[in-house]
């Protein structure tokens, strides 16, 4: 059966179906005590995602690094007199999901529940005990606080968690990104109560606070469950904006030894805030750079052409202040200069040539072509609308986004990589065995 | 990143609870036609995005191999998007990017498979490329040396330098005799050293036919398209004979397994694992839907009792979790695994959950806690409706070990008819200390010369 086969390549079909998605629309208010209130109706399925995000990160943690994860771990173990049993049985006899968690710039909690009112009834109510009137009973405090303390001793046990704590120490000193979200073990030990009362206090404040609401449900019930949800929070203040991050002086290079088999190269420096006005440029580049798989330059040249890893990426992540741009990967401890070298030549060579017109045109079919993959379920469309008004996105972003890329030029990106990656300021972190020694 | 190996974690297996569900109030139709070739294509229409997903299913996993040999379906797998007659190595790859599309593919014990998730005008794409990669792989010297190299890179990073997940290798190999399941899927290190391109040829001649895969399409799609597609590129391939497949079960174990593994680690770890049977591997399977049950009230979400008295209540454990995949082609083993907090031994974390089963054997479980992990099922049975992607793992997977797909849609019934009196049966009749596998898991502390001075266990 080997005939005439011929493979049609997917220029032919682009042209052929390039397909109009319809981009849902961002409906969105604003309560009396300041919350901010964003939802999109969905329909197809008979169920309520919600998330509540909060300015409120371990950027926020002042002298207690910790104290934003503690807090936002500590809502759903007691509130307005029920403990965490009792808690997560209202939740669960209705198979409604519940769940905090907090990085660098915000806290959150992300809800889902059944739309029958029978279930999504109770399940609100709930939701709406742990946000406004959490307890943080003293001996739920203490235990949350011992596990803390052991999950951060465990970080010793992975290579790769160690580079990433050491890349922020670095590339962030004097800034509270340095910081780990959880803490280290010396001032999460010095947390007390008080600290999470204040702590909550300040920022799970309706103007520091903003909800999304996706699924199957109407305008007038999206905005009764909100007035609900947060109608009792005090107004507080909106939380202080984050200090911007000082650009790097000078480049470093930091080993540290770990009895591994493999070494965890980071190789970075801050470059990208939210909204930052070369993020198309940076975003495309960094496709053709890293940031695609198998199409990406990175992989092409470090596990394509020398199998000298299974994952090596690149990326921007961006931040309330400038995010990193990372290139990582990880190695057998014997091949780590092959990699140390391949890596900075592959950027060298990007940043000093940018990418080839076919590469953009290749990026672009992929980034287009893929558009409606990104908002496919009610989970992924929360989580892209979350991402965008977070961060004080334009609530249009998604209907002007593929504009957006399509201009953006080979030129463009070149200047760019140029202007914003200074490649004699990055910071280079390895974690492995430098001696070669077997584990 | 690509090529994810699928390894049965432990830690996240509660969620196979909600496997296999369906929604009550969602049309659940499936649309099955077999080629004359014997390939099965499976559709089901959801037109919430106007996108689909595709994958295809080939019975053959790690659980196939025999030793010598083990890591070869993963190796295989890989060596999938390094080129065939027509296609270059990497121009499978950027054809369905240029396409817009994912793609990547996943080896387990009992599959291998490979998807794209794509805009749905796109289908003849992954269809076109499948049906080459399935009869004109091109294996290649050059390929092979650098993609063996990967593998070696991947089976570092996720064994050799994870203490836990090494133990958990250690763990099955223990506690497995005559199953295949003892070995790991992604392969022992001198295995993989010793591989050769033939090997690989071999294997692909044997197991990568039309009457030995599954094609799933989900989404934006009508079933006629996709079987008159599906006609046009795979009818063609002609079928091949296959040998039974070797039963290789699982010898009766006569007694409790126990092992310490020594780690680099900062935390004790413990696994334990009773023998059970699977839905694949009995006729009758109220037992199964029982053992499912039950994995639920031990560790289905945090009201459930591992967490309430053993994290929460004595606080022995920082985590732990219990954990039945009822869906594996072969029997396999309930397990239990957890870290625990400082000032408490792995063994006081052992007689803690040997303390719960026991709970289970003796007393029966309350209406209202039955009755909240079946609403947890009937839920997720909806939940899961938000992925093509998951939905379409049910249906390859059920089909691809054996139970077949018309299963998925018996699951949320089954779970809902399992009584209390059924638990307590199957604890007693499974749960038993002769079927036990244990590992301790113990950190070692490296001296300045690199020699190790054993911590104790019981560190208080």
């Amino acid at each position: 059966m080997r005939s005439n086969y011929q493979i049609v390549t997917g220029v032919v079909l682009w042209f052929a179906c390039s397909v109009v998605m319809a981009v849902p629309t961002i409906q969105h208010w604003k309560m009396t005590n300041g919350a901010h209130v964003y939802f999109v109706a969905t329909d197809g399925l008979p169920i309520v995602d919600a998330r509540v995000v909060f300015n409120a990160g371990s950027a926020y943690d002042g002298r207690y690094s910790g104290l934003a994860a503690l807090t936002s771990a500590l809502l759903d173990q007691g509130a307005a007199g029920q403990n965490a049993q009792t808690i997560a049985e209202q939740l669960e006899s209705v198979g409604a999901q519940l769940s905090t968690g907090s990085s660098r710039d915000f806290s959150s909690l992300s809800f889902r529940s059944l739309s029958d009112p029978k279930a999504l009834k109770p399940a609100w109510a709930v939701f709406k005990k742990v946000l406004n009137k959490p307890d943080f009973p003293e001996k739920d405090f203490k235990r949350e606080k011992q596990r803390n303390l052991l999950s951060i001793k465990r970080r010793e046990e992975s290579p790769s968690v160690l580079a990433q704590l050491a890349l922020y120490k670095e590339i962030y000193k004097g800034h509270p990104y340095a910081n780990p979200i959880q803490g280290d073990a010396v001032s999460v030990a010095e947390i007390s109560l008080v600290e999470l009362n204040n702590f909550y206090k300040t920022y799970y404040v309706a103007n520091n606070a903003k909800l999304v609401l996706v699924g199957g449900i109407s305008r007038q019930q999206a905005e009764k469950m909100a007035e609900e949800l947060l109608a009792d929070l005090p107004s507080g203040q909106k939380a202080v904006a984050i200090a911007e991050v000082d650009d790097l002086t000078e480049g470093t290079a930091i080993h540290l030894e770990y009895p591994s088999q493999q070494t965890h190269l980071m190789y970075s420096l801050p470059v990208m805030a939210h909204n930052d006005a070369d993020k198309f440029a940076l975003y495309l580049g960094n496709h053709i750079l890293g940031g695609s798989g198998f199409s990406s330059r990175i992989v092409k040249e470090i596990r394509e052409e020398r199998g000298l890893a299974y994952s090596a990426y690149s990326y921007f992540h961006p931040m309330v202040q400038k995010g990193p741009f990372l290139i990582g990967l990880q190695t057998q401890n014997e091949k780590r200069d092959e990699a140390v070298s391949a890596v900075k030549q592959t950027l060298l060579d990007f940043i000093e040539k940018g990418p080839t017109e076919q590469e953009l045109i290749a990026a672009k079919k992929n980034i287009s072509g893929g558009f409606a993959l990104r908002l496919d379920s009610n989970k992924k469309l929360l989580g892209s609308v979350v991402s965008i008004v977070a961060t004080d996105t334009p609530l249009n972003y998604l209907n002007t986004y593929l504009k957006n890329i399509d201009a953006v030029s080979v030129e463009q990106i070149k200047e760019t990589f140029q202007r914003r990656l200074a490649v004699d300021k990055m910071v280079m972190v390895t974690v492995g065995q430098i001696t070669g020694e077997k584990k | 990143m690509k090529k994810l190996l699928i390894t049965v974690f432990i830690l996240t297996m509660f969620y196979s609870l909600s496997a296999f569900a369906t929604a009550e109030n969602t049309p659940n139709i499936v649309h099955e036609k077999v080629l004359k070739n014997g390939l099965k294509v499976l559709v089901k229409e959801d037109r919430r995005a106007p996108v689909m997903v595709s994958q295809i299913w080939y019975k053959v996993g790690a659980s196939y191999e025999y030793d010598g040999i083990t890591g070869l379906s993963h190796v295989l797998e890989h060596m999938m998007f390094q080129g065939t007659d027509n296609l270059q190595p990497g121009e499978f790859s950027k054809i369905i990017a240029e396409n817009g599309g994912r793609e990547n593919a996943f080896t387990g014990a009992d599959y291998t498979a490979y998807f794209q998730t794509m805009e749905a005008s796109r289908l003849e794409v992954s269809m076109r490329l499948e049906a080459e990669r399935m009869q004109r792989l091109k294996l290649q010297e050059k390929e092979f040396v650098k993609e063996l190299q990967v593998v070696m890179e991947e089976r570092r990073l996720r064994t050799e330098d994870k203490p836990q997940s090494q133990a958990y290798e250690y763990f099955k190999a223990m506690a497995f005799t005559s199953s295949p399941y003892r070995n790991p899927i992604i392969g022992w290190m001198q295995d993989l050293d010793d591989m050769t391109l033939a090997d690989l040829g071999a294997w692909y001649q044997q197991w990568y036919a039309p009457n030995n895969a599954t094609l799933v399409i989900v989404g934006d799609i009508q079933a006629a398209t996709v079987f008159e597609l599906a006609e046009q590129y795979f009818g063609g391939i002609p079928a091949v004979g296959f040998k039974a497949v070797k039963q290789r079960v699982e010898v009766p174990q006569l007694g409790i397994r126990r092992g310490i593994v020594k780690q680099t680690a900062k935390a004790p770890y413990l696994l334990m694992g009773y023998k059970v049977p699977v839905l694949n591997s009995v006729e009758h399977d109220e037992d199964i839907y029982a053992l499912e049950v039950l994995s639920g009230i031990l560790s289905g979400g945090s009201s459930a009792r591992l967490v309430a008295n053993l994290v929460r209540g004595s606080q022995v454990a920082t985590s732990v979790s219990a954990g039945y995949d009822m869906n594996s082609r072969l029997a396999n083993l309930f397990l239990f695994d957890g870290v625990p907090t400082q000032g408490h031994s792995v063994d006081a974390l052992e007689k803690a959950i040997i303390e719960q089963i026991n709970l289970l054997k003796t007393e029966p479980v309350s209406k209202k806690e039955l009755d909240r992990i079946k609403a947890q099922v009937v839920a997720a049975s909806v939940y899961e409706k938000d992925s093509n992607f998951y939905q379409g793992m049910q249906l390859g997977m059920l089909e691809t070990v054996g139970v077949g797909w018309q299963k998925s849609a018996e699951y949320v019934d089954k779970v809902k008819a399992v009584s209390a009196e059924k638990i307590q049966y199957v604890a007693n009749k499974y749960l038993i200390e002769d079927h036990l596998t244990v590992v301790y898991m113990l950190p070692k502390s490296q001296g300045p010369k690199g020699e190790s001075t054993q911590e104790l266990a019981h560190a208080q």
